[in-house]
């Protein structure tokens, strides 16, 4: 669960996020609203690449703002990038491992900590379906199979938030249908809550249980997601008043 | 479609480690390329280190023990670039950081050889750490300016105190009498033994680089050079692996400095100047940075080609016009270098003699 409390965030004269308060409770969270409205600004708050001006964040309880982002991401915390981040000269294997050489590991059932890693790099390889490129470089990947390696990353590691920054940009509605797929099973796989920015409103319907909307840095709405969605105030700011 | 797996799906299917027949299979053929690529980078440079006394005269007996030696500062080099995109011009300073230690130590203690050559790398590390710590706030072309001044500042240093050369005083210069010449390896007496002496630390230090490169730090490094943001994001301690990394490569460096004051038995600081550190830079990007073949390349460039000019005759300061241009070329059209040249041209002549077939990409899951 996701308690922010009184968030603000500044940078110079621009308020980018303004006296922010919700509570997002749901195993998968949207977030939206216009460009420029604060959504990935919240992300880098949440993974600690922005230190905010005055609020608090927590997760599961634990205050996120007292935590370096290394110890963010041993506590659980996985984010993507709007621009996938796959290093290109890694195969999918190496990507994956990359992520869980900087967490706390249990080795209980698979001997060392080397073939821990490796049975659960490769369970997260398999659920995101990469099985058949585990051993290709980065720079042999397609757009929708980098998305896909960034999927795998997130969920290695016991994680237990997960931040995709619109993490179906640029695909295609087959993919994003297998893409979909894939998101509402993640909680099943690994129990790991999921904040989902996406600007496609299809899918943060078809997976989010609640929504957050922002504009212009301040909470518009928040609630189930068939509610926000179908919010006056939000088709006017966001959706265009036409839909 | 994919669906999520069924949890218990390893435990039908899988190896002894849990992992299915498909991936079991792709890990197994990682591995074996892993393992294989070592090995073969091994063999490649023992093999030669053994072969060139053979048909090398005394003079390129001597030019190229110098030219691996160098080879190894070079590796230190295109570690730091090729895996972490830093620049740092301070490589053949921290090189002659080793060379004065391991003549102190060996003129001062009658240390044996591969202490002083250990002992020059972890000095060289630890000067190779602090000059990264500007790394940890500057990048690009500010970095590469600062790492510069430390090489300025070397050339300046060793210029005032020299190399030590068996005399009294913590600097050991000899004053108004014969200088002495650093003992080599009991097992590496002669200059053919030594290139092959040398040829085994050249062999050893590439591995060493080479696993740290398939290891967590190799892939912390890789992600760093992908992004400092995905990196924190990823959990990666930036500021550790960055220093790692100086610490590596400045060993490397220190390395060689021994390796080069055993080869000639003295060291001259006329020939530690920081353009000195620039041309090993350049020469290593030509040579070609992702791969252990392009630090050979540098060394031979660095040493071999201005031997190879003056053995036939032609002025050895021509090489620079060369170098210049195979910089440019290098920037330009080849950034992989000549070593990413060579090996595409080899995969080339396996795919025509019906070897390995071409391609790689991936399919669409």
């Amino acid at each position: 669960m996701i308690q922010i409390k009184e968030l603000s965030v500044q940078f110079g004269g621009v308020k980018a996020i303004n006296a922010l308060n919700a509570v997002l409770d749901q195993p998968v969270c949207g977030l939206i609203g216009p460009n420029g409205a604060g959504k990935t600004t919240l992300v880098n708050v949440l993974s600690g690449l922005v230190r905010p001006r005055t609020g608090g964040v927590s997760v599961d309880g634990i205050e996120l703002l007292a935590l370096s982002p290394a110890q963010r991401v041993r506590f659980g915390l996985r984010r993507s990038f709007q621009t996938e981040q796959v290093v290109e000269d890694l195969d999918v294997w190496s990507n994956v491992l990359a992520v869980l050489d900087h967490v706390p590991r249990h080795t209980a059932g698979h001997g060392s900590r080397r073939d821990s890693d490796l049975h659960e790099a490769a369970r997260a390889i398999e659920y995101v379906g990469l099985q058949s490129v585990a051993t290709v470089l980065g720079a042999q990947l397609n757009l929708f199979q980098r998305r896909l390696v960034e999927v795998a990353k997130a969920l290695v590691g016991a994680p237990r938030l997960l931040l995709f920054d619109e993490p179906g940009a640029g695909l295609n509605e087959q993919e994003s249908a297998q893409l979909r797929r894939l998101l509402l099973g993640i909680a099943d796989f690994c129990g790991a809550q999921l904040l989902l920015i996406d600007h496609d409103v299809d899918l943060i319907a078809a997976t989010c249980g609640q929504t957050l909307v922002l504009d212009f840095g301040q909470r518009l709405a928040l609630g189930p997601t068939r509610d926000v969605l179908a919010d006056p105030a939000v088709r006017r700011a966001y959706l265009g008043a036409e839909l | 479609m994919v669906m999520p797996p069924d949890k218990t799906d390893h435990n039908k299917t899988g190896d002894a480690q849990g992992l299915s027949p498909a991936l079991a299979l792709a890990l197994h053929e990682v591995r074996r390329r892993e393992r294989s690529g070592l090995v073969l980078m091994l063999v490649s440079v023992l093999l030669v280190g053994m072969l060139l006394p053979w048909i090398a005269n005394a003079y390129w007996t001597k030019t190229l023990s110098s030219a691996l030696a160098l080879s190894i500062a070079a590796a230190g080099a295109t570690l730091l670039y090729g895996q972490l995109g830093l620049v740092s011009l301070c490589q053949f300073a921290l090189l002659g950081v080793g060379g004065w230690l391991a003549l102190r130590l060996s003129h001062g203690l009658a240390m044996p050889f591969e202490l002083c050559v250990l002992a020059a790398g972890l000095l060289s590390a630890l000067v190779g750490m602090l000059a990264g710590l500007p790394a940890l706030r500057l990048k690009g072309l500010y970095l590469a300016l600062v790492t510069l001044m430390l090489a300025g500042g070397f050339q300046v240093l060793v210029t005032v105190t020299g190399f030590p050369d068996g005399g009294s005083g913590w600097l050991g210069r000899v004053e108004g009498s014969e200088r002495l010449l650093m003992a080599r390896p009991w097992i590496a007496q002669s200059d053919a033994s030594y290139l092959r002496y040398v040829a085994a630390w050249l062999a050893a230090m590439l591995a060493l680089i080479t696993l740290h490169r398939h290891s967590r730090a190799g892939r912390s490094w890789a992600l760093i050079r992908r992004g400092e943001a995905a990196a924190l994001g990823a959990g990666v301690n930036v500021l550790l692996y960055q220093t790692w990394a100086f610490a590596l490569a400045g060993f490397c460096a220190g390395v060689a400095g021994a390796l080069l004051a055993g080869g000639v038995g003295q060291l001259d600081g006329r020939g530690f100047g920081a353009s000195e550190s620039v041309m090993l830079f350049a020469l290593s990007i030509v040579g070609g940075v992702h791969h252990w073949l392009g630090a050979i390349v540098a060394g031979l460039l660095l040493r071999a080609v201005p031997a190879l000019l003056t053995d036939l005759g032609v002025n050895g300061y021509l090489a620079m016009i060369f170098f210049g241009a195979a910089l440019l070329h290098a920037l330009v059209t080849a950034q992989r270098g000549v070593a990413g040249q060579l090996l595409d041209g080899a995969a080339a002549l396996r795919r025509k003699l019906g070897g390995e077939k071409g391609g790689g990409k991936g399919a669409t899951p």
